[in-house]
C-alpha cells in the first residue's frame, strides 16, 4: 500500500502570510526510509507535520490538495487512531518529554499506558527498547534533569516502544554525538527491516545516503526532487538546493574535475572505496 | 594576551565532576576547535572561558587577569559566547534592535556604535533582516543574528557553540567567510562541535576532550592521525580520511584535496 | 549499569510499589486525610498549645517517614522568617488591658502576647501541614490514586505539569540569564543594574515557554495520550490497605470531633 500520497498540496498557517507548502505531488511508498531533506524553513517540518496529522488536526490553517494517508483520505482519519499508527518525534528534545514522570523508565511507558497496553508487556517493551538504544544507564534518573542528548534519545525510545507502524522523525540526531547519531539510525533501519514504514527530516546527509531508500528534497514549500537516494543525490541538481552533498560524493565530483573521474560517483563510503580500489588495481597494473 | 587554564578543574554542587585537570592556553588571533563525546567537557571548559563557571580548582585568566575578579558581563566583553540555540539570546522586536542593544546598553557615542553594527551586520550577512522580528526568521538566520548580536562588542575571542547545526551550503559559505574575517581581524574563535568535516576544513588546532580531561591539543592532522585519541574521544575522521587509510594512500590525508592529489 | 540492572528495576515495577518506609507507603489519599485532619485540630483549638503539638508531631512524622533533617531545616526557616514576624506583630499591634512592658505610644501586653501565639501557631499548622504533604507525598502517586478514583488524566496531567512547569521556567531563565551575561548585559550588581536586565531575560523565556506548550502538547498527542480506551498504569499503586482505610475514618472522626469541640469550646 501506500503510505502518503499528496497530490497538489498546498498550506498556509493560519496567521501566516506566506505559504508553507506549495502544490506538492508526493508519493511515499510503506515499508521503506524516506530521508527529507532541505533548507532551513523549506517546509521540511510541515509536511513531517502534514503526513503525521499534526496538520491539519492540531496547526489549524488553509489546506488544499489532496492528501491520502493509508489509503484513506487526512480528513477521514480520527486524530486518536492516527496518533496510534503514526509515531512522531520532533526536534526539539526539551519538550518531546512529558514532564510528568518522574524516571526514564516511567517515561518511555506512558505511551503503552495510554494505549492501555497490560503492566507486565508495557515492562518487557521499556525494558528491550532500553537495551537497543543503549540507555541503561539512565533508566532511573529524572527525565526533566537529562542533557538535550539523553532527552533526544529517551524521545525516541518512548516512540519505539509504542510500536507504531509508521514513524515520522524530525531531526532526532541534532544534540547527538556522530557515534550515537549512527546508532539511532541503526535502530531506524532496524525498524524498516521488521515493515515499518520511516519518513525521517535530516540535516545528516552523509548518514541519509548511507541508510534512506528515497530522499525527498524540499525548497521554499515544495518538493523539488524526488526518487531513490542514488539518482537524487548523486544528481548534478542536488546541491543547487543548499543541501551539502556526502563526502564522498564531494570527492568523486572533484576527482572528476581534477581529470581522473570514477566510474560511478560514490554516495556512501563503501562505494568510494570499492571505485578507487579498482583505480589503483588499475593504475599500478598499467605501471 | 591570551585566555589561559592553569590545572583548571570543575566540579558541579552536586558533587560530579564535569573537568579536571585542563592546562589550555588560546592565544589572539587563534582558531581552536574542541571536540569530543557527549558529556566529554567541551560546554563546562568553554564556560569556564567566560566565567559562565567559576573554577572550583586551578584558575582561568583572561587578559592576564582572574575570571575570578570580575562579573561574566565584564569577562563576556573580552570573551563573547555564542549560545547554540539563538532563542536563549534574542529578545528585541526586530533584528536592528538587537544588534543595537549592547552599544546602546554601553551608551557608546554614536559613531562607534554604528561602525560597530555595520561590521558585524555585515559579517554575518543579515543586512536584509533588520526590520524583521527574530522570531519570524529561519532558525539558520536567527544563528547569524545571535552571532552578530556578539560580535558587536569588542570581544577578542569569540566562542561557537555548535555554529554549524541546521545550517545548509549557504549558511556554510557565510560562516567560513566570516571566520576568514575574524582571523584577519586578530579576532580568535573557539569552537565545540560534533561536525568534523568543519573542524578539518576551518580549523588547524584541535583539542580533543575524553572523561573530562584533555587528551590532544596540537594540530589537526596529528590529532587526527591517532587511533587511539579517536577511540578514547569517540570522535571519527571524515569520510575522505579515512578512505585515504582504508586504501592504504595515506595516514596522513584529511581532506577531500589531499585525496584527490593522492588517487592515480 | 549492566543489563541485570535494568531488569531489576524492571522487576521493581512489577511488584506493588514500596519505597521503603511505612509511613511513605501509606497510600497518598489516606496521607492527605491525615494530614488535614491534623491541621483541623490545631486550627479548631482556641489556644496555642494543641497547634503547637500539631506541629511537632509533623516533625515527629516526617522523621518516620525518613525526611526528618530537611523537613526541620525547611520548617525552622518558616517559623523565623514568617512565624517571628507575624507573633512580633500581632504582640505589638494587638490592643490589650493587661500591659506588660510598657513602650511609650504602643505597648506589649498579655492579650497581645496570647493573640500572637494562637494566630502564629495556626498559621504555622498550615504551613507545617503544607510542607509535610510535599515533603512525604508523592505527587505522581497522589494524581495515580485519584485517576483511580475516577479524576480524569487530562486534569492529574494538568496539575502534574504545572508544578513541572515551574521547575522548568526556573531552568529556561538561568539557561537565559547565562546567555544575556555571554553577551555583556550586566545581571548581577544593585537593583538598577538587575532591573535593565530584566526585558532580555523576561522576553526570551516567556517566548521560550509558549513554543514548549504548544509543542508538548503535540508530542504528548504522539504518545496516545487523547487514546478514548482504557489506559493501563505502569506503577503498580497498592489498593487501600485495611490500616489505610482506618487511618482514613480516623481522620475524618477526629476532624470531625475537633470542629465539634472547637464550637463547644472543649480546647
Amino acid at each position: 500500500m501506500v503510505l502518503a500520497a499528496l497530490t497538489g498540496v498546498g498550506f498556509t498557517y493560519a496567521y501566516a502570510e506566506q505559504p508553507a507548502l506549495v502544490g506538492i505531488d508526493l508519493q511515499l511508498e510503506e515499508g521503506r526510509l524516506h530521508g527529507v531533506v532541505g533548507l532551513n524553513s523549506s517546509g521540511k517540518t510541515t509536511l513531517c507535520s502534514l503526513i503525521r496529522g499534526v496538520i491539519p488536526h492540531f496547526h489549524h490553517g488553509d489546506l488544499t490538495g489532496e492528501v491520502v494517508i493509508l489509503g484513506r483520505p487526512l480528513l477521514d482519519w480520527d486524530p486518536a487512531e492516527l496518533s496510534r499508527t503514526i509515531g512522531c518525534v520532533f526536534d526539539n528534545p526539551f519538550t518531546q518529554i512529558s514532564g510528568i514522570r518522574e524516571t526514564v523508565f516511567e517515561e518511555i511507558a506512558i505511551g503503552l499506558e495510554n494505549l492501555g497496553v497490560p503492566r507486565d508487556e508495557m515492562i518487557e517493551r521499556v525494558e528491550s527498547v532500553v537495551e537497543q538504544l543503549g540507555i541503561e544507564a539512565i533508566v532511573e534518573k529524572n527525565p526533566n534533569e537529562l542533557s538535550g542528548g539523553q532527552r533526544q534519545k529517551v524521545a525516541f525510545a518512548s516512540i519505539i516502544a509504542m510500536d507504531a507502524p509508521v514513524v515520522v522523525i524530525d531531526e532526532p540526531t541534532s544534540q547527538l554525538d556522530p557515534e550515537a547519531s549512527e546508532a539511532v539510525f541503526e535502530i531506524i533501519e532496524g525498524l524498516k527491516h521488521r515493515g515499518k514504514s520511516i519518513v525521517l527530516a535530516e540535516h545528516k546527509i552523509d548518514l541519509l545516503a548511507q541508510y534512506a531508500d528515497t530522499i525527498t528534497v524540499m525548497n521554499e514549500g515544495t518538493v523539488v526532487m524526488h526518487g531513490p537516494t542514488r539518482d537524487v543525490v548523486g544528481s548534478d541538481e542536488f546541491g543547487a538546493y543548499g543541501v551539502v552533498p556526502p563526502e564522498v560524493t564531494e570527492l568523486g565530483r572533484r576527482l572528476a574535475a581534477a581529470g581522473k573521474p570514477l566510474d560511478r560517483l560514490p554516495i556512501k563510503r563503501a562505494e568510494a572505496f570499492d571505485e578507487i580500489s579498482v583505480r589503483i588495481g588499475r593504475s599500478t597494473h598499467a605501471h | 594576551m591570551p585566555i589561559e587554564l592553569n590545572g583548571v578543574g570543575f566540579t558541579y554542587p552536586d558533587g560530579s565532576r564535569a573537568i579536571g585537570g585542563v592546562d589550555l592556553r588560546v592565544d589572539d588571533g587563534e582558531r581552536l576547535a574542541i571536540v569530543g563525546q557527549n558529556g566529554a567537557g567541551k560546554t563546562t571548559t568553554v564556560k569556564l572561558m567566560n566565567r559562565l563557571l567559576l573554577p572550583t580548582e586551578g584558575e582561568v585568566l583572561v587578559n592576564g587577569a582572574s575570571t575570578a575578579k570580575r562579573t561574566t558581563a565584564q569577562v563576556a566583553r573580552d570573551v563573547g559566547y555564542v549560545f547554540q540555540n539563538p532563542d536563549d539570546q534574542l529578545f528585541a522586536a526586530d533584528v536592528r534592535s538587537e544588534i543595537e542593544y549592547l552599544p546602546k546598553y554601553l551608551k557608546w557615542p554614536d559613531e562607534k556604535r554604528e561602525e560597530r553594527c555595520a561590521r558585524a551586520i555585515e559579517l554575518t550577512g543579515i543586512g536584509d533582516h533588520l526590520d524583521t522580528n527574530p522570531k519570524d526568521l529561519p532558525s539558520a538566520i536567527r544563528k547569524f543574528v545571535a552571532i552578530a548580536a556578539i560580535l558587536v562588542s569588542e570581544c577578542r575571542y569569540v566562542i561557537l557553540d555548535e555554529p554549524t547545526a541546521g545550517l545548509d551550503s549557504r549558511g556554510l559559505a557565510l560562516l567560513h567567510g566570516m571566520l576568514d574575517r575574524l582571523g584577519d581581524e586578530g579576532v580568535a574563535v573557539i569552537t565545540i562541535t560534533h561536525d568534523m568535516r568543519f573542524v578539518i576544513d576551518a580549523f588547524r588546532r584541535v583539542v580533543a576532550m575524553a572523561d573530562g580531561a584533555v587528551i590532544a591539543d596540537g594540530d589537526r592532522r596529528d590529532v587526527f592521525l591517532d587511533d587511539d585519541i579517536l577511540r578514547r574521544s569517540r570522535i571519527r575522521r571524515p569520510d575522505a580520511a579515512q578512505l585515504a587509510r582504508d586504501l592504504n594512500l595515506s595516514r596522513r590525508a584529511l581532506t577531500v584535496d589531499d585525496v584527490v592529489e593522492l588517487v592515480p | 549499569m549492566t543489563n541485570n540492572a535494568v531488569a531489576a528495576v524492571a522487576d521493581r515495577y512489577r511488584q506493588p510499589m514500596t519505597l521503603g518506609n511505612a509511613v511513605l507507603d501509606i497510600h497518598p489519599i489516606a496521607m492527605v486525610a491525615g494530614i488535614t485532619a491534623l491541621i483541623v485540630v490545631g486550627l479548631a483549638s482556641a489556644g496555642w498549645i494543641v497547634p503547637l503539638a500539631v506541629s511537632a508531631l509533623f516533625v515527629g512524622i516526617a522523621y518516620l517517614a525518613g525526611r526528618g533533617p530537611s523537613y526541620l531545616v525547611t520548617i525552622l526557616k518558616l517559623w523565623i522568617a514568617v512565624g517571628l514576624i507575624l507573633f512580633a506583630l500581632r504582640a505589638l499591634l494587638v490592643k490589650g488591658e493587661t500591659v506588660l512592658v510598657p513602650l511609650g505610644p504602643i505597648a506589649i501586653t498579655r492579650e497581645g502576647i496570647e493573640n500572637g501565639l494562637r494566630f502564629t501557631t495556626a498559621v504555622m499548622v498550615i504551613c507545617g501541614g503544607v510542607t509535610l504533604f510535599f515533603a512525604i507525598v508523592s505527587m505522581r502517586r497522589l494524581m495515580l490514586a485519584l485517576e483511580r478514583i475516577g479524576v480524569s488524566p487530562r486534569v492529574s496531567y494538568v496539575i502534574l505539569a504545572s508544578f513541572q512547569a515551574i521547575t522548568d521556567l526556573g531552568a529556561t531563565a538561568r539557561v537565559v540569564l547565562d546567555a544575556q551575561k555571554a553577551r555583556g548585559i550586566e545581571t548581577e550588581g544593585n537593583v538598577f543594574v538587575r532591573a535593565r536586565a530584566f526585558f532580555p531575560v523576561l522576553a526570551p523565556v516567556f517566548l521560550t515557554a509558549m513554543t514548549a506548550t504548544e509543542e508538548r502538547a503535540i508530542a504528548l498527542d504522539a504518545r496516545a495520550f487523547n487514546n478514548p480506551g482504557r489506559h493501563t498504569s505502569l506503577l503498580n499503586l497498592k489498593p487501600l490497605t485495611a490500616v489505610d482505610t482506618v487511618l482514613v475514618v480516623l481522620s475524618l472522626v477526629v476532624a470531625a470531633a475537633a470542629v465539634t469541640g472547637g464550637i463547644l469550646g472543649w480546647f
